[in-house]
C-alpha cells in the first residue's frame, strides 16, 4: 500500500508536465494572440509586444524556458494582467474557490449520502420518492438558473443575503453560492448512493448478516455503507477537484474573485502563463484526489488490493 | 463445452424478462410514454405549427410593433421571445437539438466509458494504472481550449458540420467519469465468487468482462447515464457560449433557459416554458432509467 | 410533479416582486453615508498603467488616478483644462503650446512639471513599453518612427539627413542600410516632437495638421505618469498599491483584482479643495444580471455603459435612473469585398437596402445608423440621408447582378459572422430574417469566440459579412474614418481607395472647421458608396445611476471626470431623470 502511494505520488510530477505540454500545444494551435484586439495593431507594435514577453524566440527555447520555470515552481507573469505573477493570482484566488468548493462538497456529501441511503433502505416508500424527486430537481435546475432564482428570492425579495460579491468567510455572502454550487452534486451523490446501496443490500454477505440476526441499522452502517458508496467515491474525486479549483458559472453569477473566473478569461484572452498555471494546479488536484479515491477504495472494500 | 448453449439461452431471456419487468413498473411506463410523446412533438411539432399558423422558430415579424416579447396568448401558447418569435416553435425545435445531443453524447459516453473502465478495472495492475492516468490527463487539459482549437481547425472551412463537432466535443469529456465509475465497480466485483468460478472454468477474459461483469455494473451505469443526459444538455449551453454550440437562430433547451433566466424579472414565461418542458423530459428519462436499472438488475432477477 | 409546482410558486413570487409598486426608480434609493461612490466598472482592468490598456473600462478607472494636459468635459466630452491651464496652436494646427499650472503635484507631493509631461509621452512611445495605443500619438513628429524602431538616413560624406519635405525621412533599418552612401541613425526619444520649453511650458510639434489634437489628449495614453516611481519599481511593479504614485484627483488605497479597486481623495491634487468624493470603489463585474441585482439592492450606485440587458429596456427605459443617450459607437457589418458574390457592389448594395434599419433600431431600443460616422454627436457634421430601406430597388440590383433566379445565388459562399454576445446574436438574427423575407436569401449565421473571430476578420478569412463596431478614440469624425485610412489597406474588407486617403489628408489640412467637416463628409460618402460596410445602428449609452449621484452625465463616451461627482443627501436636489446636459 505504502509503495503504491509513493509510486503514485512520484508519477504525479511527470504527469503534470505532460498535461502542461499538451495544454501549451493547444494554446499555440488556437487562433489569436494575447494582444489580438478590435483594432489590428501595427506590425512594429506587435513586434515590440512579442519581444517584451519573449515570444520572438524559437518555440523550443520558449518551451524549455517554460519547463525550467515550472520545475522551479514559477509560472511566470500574466500576459493580460500587467505585472501580476501567476503564483500571486493563484495564492489570492485559491482560498476563495476552495472555501466555496469545500463547503459545497461537504454539504453535498452529507445530505446526498443521508438521503440516498434512506431512499435505498426504504425503497419505493414515500421517503424514497420524495428524496429522489428532490434530487431530480437539483439536476434539472441548472446552476445558472438556480443561482439567479435564489438571488431573486433571498436577496431581492427577502433581503436575507447579499445578491453578489465576496465578503470573506464566514459571512452571509457565502451562503447562496454554496447552495447553488452544491445542488447538483448533492443530487448526484444521492442518486449514486441509492443505486449503490440497493446493489449491496441484496448481496450475499448482507443476507448473511441479516440471517445472523443483526439489526438493520448495524447492517447498513457497518456492512452496506462500505460497498454501497463505491460509485460515490469514484465520482467524488474529480468532483472535489473541480469544486475547489473554481466553478465558472457560480463565480460569475455571484461575482466571486475565484479561480474559475480567472480561468475562463485566461482562455478567452490566450493568457498562456495563467492558463498553464491554473491547469497545472488543477491537474495536481485531480491526480491527488484520485489517489485519495483509490486509497479509499482499499479501505472501504477490503477485497481490493494494490 | 456445454457453457455455450447455456449462455445463449440466458442471453435471450435476460432481455425479454427485463422488458416484462419494465412494463410492470408504472412510473417507468409513464416516463417512457412522456419521453415518446416529447420525441414525437419535437419531431413533428414545428412542421404542424408552421402549417397551422405560419410561425417558425426563426420568423421575426415584419411589423416592428410585434418585435417584442408577448405573454402567452391563443396565437402564441407559450408567448414570444424578445424578437417576437413564437416560443412554442422554438421550444419544440430546441427539444430536437437537446434530445439529440443528450442521447447521442450519453450513448457515446456509455460505449467508451464502459469498455474503457471495465478493461482497466479487470486487467488491473500496470495497465489499469496507465489507463487511469490517461483519464486524469484528459480531465486536466482545459476543455475550453480543446473546443476552441477543434473549432479553428475544423470549424471554418471543412465540410464537417457544426453538429458533428458538437458531438465530438461533448463525447470527448462525458465518458471520463463514467469510465472511473465502471472501473471502481469492476474492481470490487472481479474477486467475487461467480467471476472466480468463470475464470477457473477457463472462460476467456473478453467473455468475463462482457458477459459476467458488465450486467452487474449496469445499475450504477444506468443511473450515471441518466445523470449524464442533463449534464450534456447543459454543457451544450456552455459550448454555445463559446460559439461551438448550435448556431443561431437555432436554439436548444439550455440556451433558451439561459436566455429565460436573464429575463425572468421582466418576461417570466421565457423561463417557465422551456424550463418546465426540459424538467418534465428529464424527470421522465429518469423514471425510465430507474425502471431499466431495476429491470436489468441481475440480483432482482434471482428473486 | 410537486417540484414543478414549487418552481411555479417561486416564479410567481419573484415576478410579483418585480412588478410591485415603485417610485419610478429601479430598486432602492437610499444614499450611502458620506461621500463614497460604488461604481461597477466592467471587466477587470488589464492594468492601471495609463500607457498599457486600450479598453474603456480601464480608461474610466485610470481617469480617477491620472490626469493629462486636458480632461473630458463631463457633459460634452470636449477637452477642458487639467494639468494644462491654457494652450494655443499655430495657424495650421501643427504646433501646440501648453501652459501648465504651477501648483500641479503628484500624490507624493512632487511637482508635475513640463519634463514629466515629456517623459510620459516618450515612455508611452518607447518600443519597450509596447503600448497598443501608441498609434494615437503618431500625429506627433517622429513618434511613429521612434515607436517602430525606425531610423533616419545620414549621408556619410556631407552629414546631411535624407529629407521628406521639411522633416527627416524615416526608414526601417533595412531600408536605410540599402541606401548607398548613407548610414542609419536610430531615432531617439529626444527626436520626438515634444519639448519642455521651461518648467511649465510644453510644446508639441506634429507631422501633419491635426485640429483635433487637444481633444485627443484626455485619452489615457497621454496622461501623466510618475517618472521616479516607474524608474524605481519598473514597468511591471510601479502600479502596485504599495508603490503607485498618481497625478489625478484620487490615489489607490486597495486593489484586489476581480474584486475591487478602492481609490481615495488625493490631498496633493491641485484642485483637491473642489474634489467632493472621499472614496470611489470600482467593482469589476461582467454579468449583466448580477450588476442589475447589485444595483437594485442598493449595493452599487452607478454602472458603466451597456449594462442594462436589452430585453429589459422596454421596462427600464421609463425608469428615472436610466441614462440613455446617443453614444459615439457605430455598429456595422463589414464585407469581404474580395470574394464572389460580394465583390459585386450591386450585390452589396442590395443587401444593405434590404434591411429595415428603423425596425432594427426599434427592436434594439437605439437609433438607426444610415451613415458610417455616428450621428448627432459632432456639431456641424452633415447628416447622410440617402441610405434608405428599399426592397424593390434591392431586388432590382440583385437581378442586375444576375441573380434573378435566387437559386443561382451562391449561399454557401456567404456567411454572417459575429463574435459571441447576446446583442450581436439578436442583431444577426434580425438581419438574417430581413434578408430572408425581403430578398429570399437565407444567409447562414456563424458565431465565433472573440479572439478566433478577430483573427478571422483581420485576415479576411470570412465569407460575406462580419460584425464590427467602433468606439471613437476622441470626439471627432476622423476617429471613425481612420479605420479605412490605412496605408496598407488592412482594414478587413479588402476595399481601399487612394482617393479616400487623399481626401482625409486634405480635410486635416483644412483650417476652417466647417470646411474640414465637409471634406470629411466627402470621404465618408466615398466609403458608403463603395458599400464595403453596412451601417446598422448607433448604440445608446444605456446605464444606470441612483438619483443621489450628481455630476455624472450620459455623455457620448460614458467618461466621467470623477472630481465633479458627488453624493447628494438632500432628496430635493436629486436627479429625477436624465440630468440637464
Amino acid at each position: 500500500m505504502l509503495k503504491f502511494v509513493i509510486r503514485r505520488l512520484l508519477s504525479t510530477f511527470p504527469m503534470v508536465l505532460l498535461v502542461v505540454t499538451l495544454t501549451w500545444g493547444l494554446i499555440r494551435l488556437a487562433p489569436g494572440n494575447f494582444y489580438t484586439g478590435e483594432r489590428v495593431i501595427a506590425p512594429a507594435i506587435e513586434k515590440n509586444l512579442r519581444a517584451k514577453y519573449g515570444f520572438d524566440k524559437p518555440w523550443y527555447v520558449q518551451y524549455a524556458k517554460l519547463m525550467s520555470n515550472i520545475v522551479r515552481g514559477d509560472f511566470g507573469t500574466s500576459l493580460k494582467y500587467e505585472g501580476q505573477s501567476v503564483n500571486e493570482i493563484l495564492r489570492r484566488t485559491l482560498p476563495v474557490s476552495m472555501t466555496i468548493g469545500l463547503l459545497a462538497y461537504i454539504l453535498a456529501l452529507s445530505i446526498g449520502i443521508a438521503a440516498g441511503t434512506l431512499a435505498a433502505v426504504r425503497q419505493n416508500s414515500r421517503v424514497d420518492y420524495a428524496s429522489m424527486t428532490l434530487a431530480m430537481l437539483g439536476i434539472s435546475l441548472p446552476n445558472f438558473v438556480l443561482g439567479p432564482l435564489l438571488v431573486l428570492l433571498f436577496s431581492l425579495v427577502m433581503y436575507w443575503f447579499p445578491p453578489a460579491r465576496w465578503d470573506g468567510f464566514p459571512s452571509r455572502s457565502v451562503v447562496l453560492p454554496v447552495i447553488t454550487l452544491s445542488a447538483i452534486y448533492t443530487a448526484y451523490v444521492a442518486r449514486l448512493t441509492r443505486s449503490g446501496m440497493l446493489e449491496v443490500l441484496r448481496a450475499d454477505y448482507i443476507r448473511t448478516a441479516r440471517a445472523k440476526g443483526l439489526d438493520e441499522k448495524t447492517i447498513v452502517r457497518r456492512h452496506a455503507m462500505r460497498g454501497g458508496l463505491l460509485p460515490v467515491i469514484s465520482f467524488s474525486g474529480p468532483a472535489l477537484a473541480f469544486l475547489v479549483t473554481g466553478t465558472v458559472v457560480v463565480e460569475r453569477i455571484f461575482a466571486l474573485p475565484g479561480m474559475g473566473n480567472y480561468f475562463i478569461n485566461a482562455n478567452l484572452n490566450r493568457d498562456e502563463p495563467l492558463i498553464i498555471g491554473i491547469v497545472a494546479f488543477t491537474s495536481i488536484a485531480i491526480l491527488l484526489f484520485n489517489l485519495l479515491v483509490d486509497i479509499a477504495y482499499a479501505f472501504v472494500d477490503p477485497r481490493i488490493r494494490y | 463445452m456445454s457453457a455455450i448453449p447455456i449462455e445463449v439461452l440466458a442471453g435471450t431471456s435476460l432481455w425479454r424478462n427485463a422488458w416484462h419487468r419494465l412494463l410492470r413498473n408504472r412510473l417507468a411506463v409513464l416516463g417512457m410514454i412522456l419521453v415518446g410523446a416529447m420525441v414525437v412533438a419535437c419531431a413533428a411539432g414545428p412542421g404542424i405549427i408552421y402549417r397551422a399558423t405560419g410561425y417558425t422558430y426563426d420568423f421575426i415579424p415584419k411589423d416592428s410593433g410585434l418585435v417584442k416579447s408577448f405573454p402567452p396568448s391563443l396565437t402564441h401558447p407559450m408567448g414570444t421571445d424578445i424578437a417576437g418569435r413564437d416560443l412554442l416553435a422554438r421550444v419544440l425545435l430546441g427539444g430536437r437539438i437537446s434530445l439529440m445531443v443528450g442521447i447521442i453524447a450519453t450513448f457515446v459516453s456509455l460505449i467508451i466509458g464502459i469498455t474503457y473502465g471495465a478493461t482497466a478495472g479487470y486487467l488491473g495492475g500496470k495497465i489499469d494504472e496507465a489507463m487511469m492516468r490517461a483519464v486524469d490527463v484528459l480531465y486536466s487539459i482545459p476543455y475550453m481550449m480543446i473546443v476552441i482549437v477543434l473549432l479553428s481547425l475544423f470549424g471554418s472551412r471543412s465540410p464537417l458540420n457544426q453538429l458533428f463537432l458538437l458531438f465530438l466535443a461533448l463525447g470527448a469529456v462525458s465518458w471520463l467519469t463514467m469510465s472511473r465509475i465502471v472501473r471502481g465497480q469492476v474492481i470490487s466485483l472481479k474477486n467475487q465468487e461467480f467471476v472466480l468460478a468463470a475464470r477457473a472454468t477457463g472462460v476467456s477474459r473478453r467473455k468475463i468482462i462482457f458477459r459476467h461483469l458488465m450486467p452487474n455494473v449496469l445499475g450504477p451505469v444506468i443511473v450515471y447515464a441518466t445523470l449524464t443526459i442533463p449534464n450534456v444538455m447543459l454543457q451544450e449551453a456552455f459550448l454555445s457560449f463559446l460559439g461551438l454550440g448550435v448556431q443561431a437562430p437555432l436554439a436548444s433547451w439550455g440556451s433558451l433557459a439561459a436566455e429565460g433566466i436573464r429575463n425572468i424579472a421582466v418576461f417570466p414565461w421565457q423561463l417557465i416554458f422551456p424550463g418546465v418542458t426540459m424538467a418534465v423530459t428529464l424527470f421522465s428519462l429518469n423514471f425510465l432509467g430507474d425502471g431499466l436499472r431495476d429491470a436489468l438488475d441481475p440480483q432482482t432477477r434471482k428473486m | 410533479m410537486r417540484p414543478i409546482i414549487l418552481v411555479f410558486c417561486v416564479l410567481a413570487l419573484t415576478s410579483c416582486a418585480a412588478s410591485s409598486a415603485d417610485s419610478g426608480f429601479f430598486g432602492t434609493t437610499d444614499p450611502p453615508a458620506g461621500q463614497v461612490l460604488r461604481y461597477i466598472s466592467g471587466s477587470e482592468p488589464e492594468s492601471i498603467d495609463p500607457a498599457i490598456p486600450s479598453g474603456q473600462p480601464e480608461a474610466r478607472v485610470i481617469m480617477s488616478m491620472f490626469e493629462g494636459l486636458t480632461e473630458y468635459d463631463p457633459r460634452t466630452m470636449g477637452p477642458i483644462p487639467a494639468i494644462a491651464e491654457s494652450w494655443e496652436n499655430n495657424a495650421d494646427f501643427t504646433e501646440f503650446t501648453f501652459h501648465l499650472r504651477k501648483n500641479a503635484r503628484f500624490s507624493n507631493g512632487d511637482p508635475i512639471t513640463a519634463s514629466d509631461v515629456v517623459y510620459s509621452l516618450r515612455r508611452g512611445l518607447n518600443p519597450e513599453t509596447a503600448a497598443r495605443n501608441a498609434y494615437l500619438a503618431y500625429y506627433i513628429l517622429y513618434a511613429q518612427g521612434y515607436n517602430e524602431a525606425g531610423v533616419f538616413a545620414r549621408d556619410t560624406s556631407t552629414g546631411e539627413f535624407v529629407m521628406d519635405g521639411k522633416f527627416r525621412k524615416v526608414f526601417s533599418e533595412k531600408e536605410a542600410r540599402a541606401l548607398k552612401g548613407k548610414e542609419p541613425v536610430p531615432i531617439k526619444a529626444e527626436d520626438i516632437g515634444v519639448a519642455a520649453i521651461d518648467d511649465t511650458t510644453v510644446k508639441l510639434s506634429l507631422v501633419q495638421s491635426a485640429p483635433f489634437m487637444v481633444a485627443l489628449l484626455p485619452h489615457q495614453f497621454f496622461r501623466v505618469v510618475p517618472r521616479k516611481a516607474i524608474e524605481k519599481y519598473g514597468n511591471d511593479h510601479w502600479t502596485r498599491a504599495e508603490n503607485i504614485v498618481t497625478s489625478g484627483a484620487f490615489m489607490v488605497k486597495e486593489r484586489v483584482p476581480y474584486d475591487k479597486l478602492v481609490v481615495v481623495r488625493n490631498p496633493m491634487y491641485w484642485d483637491a479643495a473642489n474634489v467632493k468624493l472621499d472614496e470611489i470603489r470600482f467593482y469589476p463585474l461582467e454579468e449583466e444580471t448580477t450588476m442589475m441585482n447589485l444595483y437594485k439592492a442598493g449595493a452599487v450606485d452607478a454602472t458603466y455603459n451597456h449594462t442594462v440587458p436589452n430585453a429589459w429596456l422596454d421596462f427600464m427605459m421609463d425608469k428615472k435612473d436610466y441614462m440613455g443617450a446617443r453614444e459615439m459607437v457605430n455598429e456595422y457589418y463589414q464585407i469581404n469585398t474580395l470574394k464572389r458574390p460580394m465583390n459585386d457592389p450591386r450585390v452589396r448594395k442590395a443587401f444593405n437596402l434590404a434591411i429595415d434599419k428603423e425596425s432594427l433600431a426599434k427592436y434594439q431600443h437605439v437609433k438607426p445608423l444610415t451613415a458610417f460616422v455616428p450621428q448627432g454627436i459632432f456639431p456641424g457634421y452633415p447628416a447622410h440621408s440617402e441610405d434608405l430601406f428599399d426592397v424593390a430597388r434591392a431586388n432590382d440590383l440583385l437581378e442586375e447582378a444576375g441573380y434573378k433566379d435566387r437559386s443561382k445565388f451562391p449561399v454557401n459562399e456567404v456567411e454572417l459572422t459575429y463574435n459571441t454576445s447576446e446583442r450581436n446574436r439578436q442583431i444577426a438574427e434580425f438581419v438574417q430574417a430581413q434578408w430572408k423575407q425581403n430578398l429570399g436569401i437565407t444567409i447562414p449565421l456563424k458565431n465565433m469566440e472573440f479572439k478566433t473571430f478577430l483573427t478571422t476578420r483581420a485576415s479576411l478569412d470570412y465569407k460575406g459579412f462580419a460584425r464590427s463596431g467602433w468606439i471613437g478614440d476622441f470626439v471627432d469624425p476622423v476617429s471613425y474614418l481612420n479605420i479605412f485610412y490605412t496605408p496598407r489597406g488592412d482594414n478587413g474588407t479588402g476595399w481601399w481607395d487612394s482617393r479616400f486617403v487623399a481626401v482625409i489628408d486634405e480635410a486635416n489640412r483644412t483650417l476652417d472647421h466647417q470646411a474640414r467637416l465637409n471634406k470629411l463628409f466627402e470621404a465618408e460618402k466615398m466609403l458608403l458608396e463603395s458599400q464595403a460596410v453596412i451601417p446598422l445602428i448607433q448604440q445608446s449609452t444605456n446605464w444606470l445611476k441612483k438619483p443621489y449621484v450628481k455630476g455624472m452625465y450620459p455623455n457620448s463616451g460614458t467618461m466621467h471626470a470623477w472630481k465633479f461627482v458627488y453624493i447628494e443627501h438632500d432628496p430635493s436636489k436629486w436627479d429625477y431623470g436624465v440630468p440637464e446636459m
